[in-house]
C-alpha cells in the first residue's frame, strides 16, 4: 500500500472519504476538548466538566471506528517473518487461513457486542455462548445515563422513544456504547471482504510488518535524490 | 498447561500471519469461553473499556499527533542543520551529527522507526555525498534510531505505564539519563573509528552558523520543554501535556515554520505570512494538510490501540489465572534471584523484540515479569527501562529486527547489508543493556530526586 486508499467506484470514493474524515475529525476533537480545558483551567479557573468523559468515549471511538478502515487498507500490524519466505501459493492459501480466523474473531466480537450494547437500548441481546441461538428476554436498561455528559436539547425526544417520557439528566449510555456493535459489524464486513481479495488475488496479506510502510518508499527517493 | 497452550496459539497465529490484535484477542476469547464463564459480552465491553477506561492510554494518541505535526517536512532538517553546526567539525562529525539528530528527533517523536526514516532519509545521502560508505551510513542511522523509544516523551513507555499503573512522569524522567548515556556511547564509538579509519571531517562553521540554526531549530525542540516542564512543574497530567503538545506543534508547523497548511510554500508560490493572509488564522485549522496530518495521526494510533486493547483481553486472562504469582513462586522455589530473573528477562523480550511492534510487546510481558520483579525487589521503573531499552536492541537484533527493516528500506541496500553494517554499534548497544540492567541507579536516580522516592503498593 502506498499512500491513501484507492477506491475504484464513485461508492467506494464517498466511502473512503468519509472513513479518513471521521477519523481526522474524532482526533481532532479529542485534542481540542482536551486543550480547552487546560486553558479553561489556567486561564478562566473553571473548566467543562464533560470534557474528560467525552475525550474517552471519543477515544473509544476513533480506534473501534478505524479498525475496519485499517483492515481495508491493510494497516493493521503483523509478523511477516515466516510468511516472507513461502512460495506465493502456499502464501496465498496461509494467508486465507488467517482471513478466516479473522472472521471467527470478528463473529465472536461482533455477537459481544451487539449483546452488551443491546440492552443499553432497550433491546434483546442474543442467548448462546459462542453463536447467537435466540432471543434473550433482556432487562430495559436505556435510563443509563454517562457521568457527566448533559443531553443536547435536540435529544429530548429520546425520552419519549426510549425512557418512557421519563426525563434524562444525561445523555444515555446507549449513544456512546453504539460505536461497539457499529464498530465490530464493520470490523467483520471489513474481514470478509479482506479474506475474498486475498481469495480473488486483489491482495495477498492482511497484515504489513511496521508502521511507517508507507513512509519508506519516499524516503528511499530522497536518499537517492541526494 | 493451559496456558502454554494459550501462548502456542497465540505465536502459531502470529506466524500464520494474523494481525497482532486479532491473534492475541481471539486465543484469549477462546481461552476465556471454553475455560471460565466470562461472556462475550463482557469481552466486547473490555475492549470498549480499553479506550473509554484508561486515562493514561489516552496520551498515545496527543504523542503521536504532536509527532506526526513535528514530521511534516522541515523540522529534521532543521535538526540536523543544528547538530552539523555543533559536531559537524570533529572526525566522523556527519556521523556524529546524525546520532545527535536521532537523540533531538527522538524527543519529538516516540516511535523508532520514524526517527529513521525521518532522519535518515536526509543523513544517509548527506553521509555519502560526503564520502562514507552506505553501508557505515546505514549502521550509525539504524541503531540511534533505536533511542526514538528510549528518550522521552515514547509511547512505549506510556503503554508501560499504563499496564503496570506507575507513573508516566517517573518513566519519562528515568529515560533521560540512560537515553544521552546511549547517544553519547555511540558517538564515542563513532569518533574512535573515525580516528583509526580516518573518515572525513567537517569544517568548523562557526559561532555565527551555531546561533542562526539553533534559533531556527528551537522552536521544534522547546516541545520537549513544554511536555516535561509541564509534568514536572504540576502544570499538567502527561495527557494534557501530550494534547498541549500536539496544539503547540500544530501552530508552529502552520505558522512559525510554514512547512504545511495554508501559508506554506507550493508550487511556484513562496511562503506566505500571516499580514499578508490573515484569514490563515481560521483556515489553518480545516486545511487540507491539517486534516492529512490528523488522519495519519489517527490511523497510527488506531493500528496501535488495537494490539493494546486486544492485549488487555490477554492481560484479563493472564490475572485471572494468577500465571505471573504461579511462575513466580517456582522461580523463586527453585532459588533463582532478581540477577536470573533479568537475565531471563531480557532473553525473552530480545527475541519477541525482535518480531513485534514493541508496544504489544511490553503490554503482553510487562503484567507478566511485573509482580514478580517486586516479588524479587526490583524496582519497577527500572524495569520499565530495562525492557525499553531491550526492546531496542532487538529492534536491531537479526534476523528480523523491525529498525533493520525500515533502514533497509531507507538506504535502499538489502536487509543483511544493514545486518553487517549495524553489528559492530549493536556490540555498544549491548554493553549498554547489560549496565542499564545491573546499574539501577543509571534510571532511578533523575525520578527519585525530582518526585521523590518510588512507593510500591501491591
Amino acid at each position: 500500500m502506498s499512500g491513501h486508499f484507492e477506491a475504484s467506484s464513485p461508492v467506494g470514493r464517498f466511502v473512503n472519504s468519509f472513513e479518513e474524515n471521521a477519523i481526522a475529525l474524532i482526533l481532532g476533537l479529542m485534542t481540542l476538548v482536551t486543550f480547552v480545558n487546560v486553558v479553561l483551567r489556567y486561564g478562566f479557573n473553571t473548566g467543562l466538566i464533560w470534557g474528560l468523559e467525552a475525550t474517552s468515549y471519543l477515544f473509544a471511538w476513533l480506534v473501534l471506528f478505524g479498525m475496519s478502515y485499517c483492515v481495508k487498507t491493510t494497516s493493521h500490524l503483523g509478523v511477516d517473518a515466516l510468511t516472507a519466505l513461502l512460495a506465493p501459493s502456499a502464501r496465498k492459501g496461509v494467508a486465507l487461513v488467517a482471513g478466516a480466523l479473522c472472521i471467527a474473531y470478528a463473529f465472536l466480537i461482533a455477537k459481544g457486542a451487539w449483546d452488551y450494547w443491546a440492552p443499553f437500548a432497550g433491546l434483546d441481546a442474543t442467548t448462546g455462548r459462542w453463536f447467537p441461538s435466540g432471543i434473550a428476554n433482556s432487562r430495559d436498561q436505556a435510563w443509563y445515563v454517562t457521568n457527566d455528559i448533559p443531553l443536547p436539547e435536540f435529544l429530548r425526544f429520546l425520552e419519549g422513544a426510549m425512557n418512557q417520557g421519563e426525563e434524562y439528566e444525561k445523555l444515555p449510555r446507549f449513544i456512546p456504547y453504539v460505536m461497539l456493535p457499529i464498530g465490530a459489524f464493520l470490523l467483520l464486513f471489513r474481514f470478509v471482504q479482506a479474506t475474498w481479495w486475498i481469495a480473488v488475488g486483489r491482495s495477498t496479506t492482511m497484515i504489513v510488518s511496521h508502521e511507517v510502510e508507507d513512509e519508506i518508499e519516499d524516503a528511499a527517493k530522497r536518499v537517492e535524490g541526494n | 498447561m493451559d496456558v502454554a497452550i494459550l501462548f502456542a496459539m497465540i505465536i502459531g497465529l502470529l506466524m500464520l500471519g494474523v494481525p497482532i490484535g486479532v491473534a492475541l484477542g481471539l486465543s484469549s476469547t477462546l481461552f476465556l469461553l471454553v475455560l471460565s464463564d466470562t461472556s462475550l459480552a463482557s469481552i466486547a465491553q473490555s475492549l470498549f473499556q480499553a479506550m473509554a477506561g484508561h486515562y493514561t492510554l489516552l496520551a498515545i494518541p496527543f504523542f503521536i499527533l504532536a509527532s506526526s505535526f513535528m514530521s511534516t517536512g522541515g523540522v529534521a532538517q532543521r535538526i540536523i542543520r543544528f547538530s552539523i553546526a555543533l559536531v559537524g567539525h570533529f572526525r566522523g562529525g556527519l556521523a556524529i551529527a546524525g546520532v545527535a539528530a536521532c537523540m533531538m528527533f527522538a524527543a519529538l517523536s516516540g516511535s523508532s522507526p520514524a526517527t529513521v526514516v525521518a532522519i535518515g532519509s536526509i543523513v544517509i545521502g548527506g553521509m555519502r555525498q560526503a564520502g562514507y560508505t552506505k553501508e557505515f551510513a546505514a549502521g550509525v542511522i539504524c541503531n540511534a534510531g533505536t533511542l526514538g523509544i528510549l528518550i522521552p516523551p515514547s509511547i512505549v513507555m506510556v503503554v508501560y505505564a499504563a499496564a503496570t499503573d506507575v507513573s508516566v512522569g517517573r518513566m519519562f524522567l528515568a529515560g533521560v539519563i540512560p537515553g544521552l548515556m546511549a547517544g553519547f556511547m555511540l558517538m564515542g564509538a563513532i569518533y574512535v573509528i573515525a580516528t583509526v579509519k580516518d573518515l572525513p571531517r567537517g569544517k568548523w562553521l562557526g559561532w555565527g552558523e551555531i546561533y542562526a540554526s539553533a534559533a531556527d531549530a528551537v522552536w521544534g525542540l522547546l516541545l520537549i520543554v513544554i511536555i516535561l516542564g509541564g509534568i514536572y512543574g504540576g502544570v499538567f497530567t502527561p495527557t494534557e501535556a501530550a494534547a498541549v503538545a500536539a496544539i503547540y506543534a500544530f501552530l508552529i508547523a502552520s505558522f512559525v515554520y510554514r512547512d504545511m497548511g495554508p501559508l506554506a510554500a507550493r508550487e511556484g508560490q513562496a511562503q506566505s505570512n500571516l499580514l499578508k493572509k490573515p484569514y490563515a488564522v481560521v483556515t489553518a485549522f480545516f486545511h487540507k494538510d491539517t486534516r492529512d496530518t490528523l488522519f495519519e495521526a489517527g490511523k497510527l494510533t488506531v493500528t496501535l490501540m488495537f494490539i493494546i486493547a486486544n492485549a488487555l483481553i490477554l492481560k484479563h486472562v493472564l490475572t485471572d489465572e494468577q500465571i505471573p504469582q504461579a511462575i513466580a513462586s517456582s522461580m523463586l522455589d527453585a532459588g533463582f534471584g532478581a540477577v536470573m530473573f533479568l537475565v531471563i528477562v531480557n532473553v525473552i523480550l530480545l527475541i519477541g523484540g525482535q518480531f513485534m511492534e514493541p508496544s504489544g510487546l511490553i503490554i503482553i510481558v510487562a503484567p507478566l515479569v511485573f509482580p514478580i520483579a517486586i516479588d524479587l525487589g526490583i524496582d519497577p521503573i527500572h524495569l520499565g527501562i530495562i525492557m525499553v531499552v531491550n526492546m531496542e536492541i532487538g529492534m536491531i537484533t537479526p534476523p528480523v529486527g523491525l529498525n533493520l527493516f525500515v533502514t533497509s528500506g531507507v538506504a535502499g541496500m538489502p536487509v543483511m547489508g544493514v545486518v553487517r553494517a549495524a553489528l559492530p554499534f549493536l556490540g555498544i548497544l549491548f554493553i549498554f543493556l547489560i549496565m542499564v540492567t545491573y546499574i539501577p541507579i543509571l534510571s532511578t536516580w533523575l525520578p527519585t530526586t525530582f518526585m521523590g522516592p518510588e512507593i510500591i503498593i501491591k
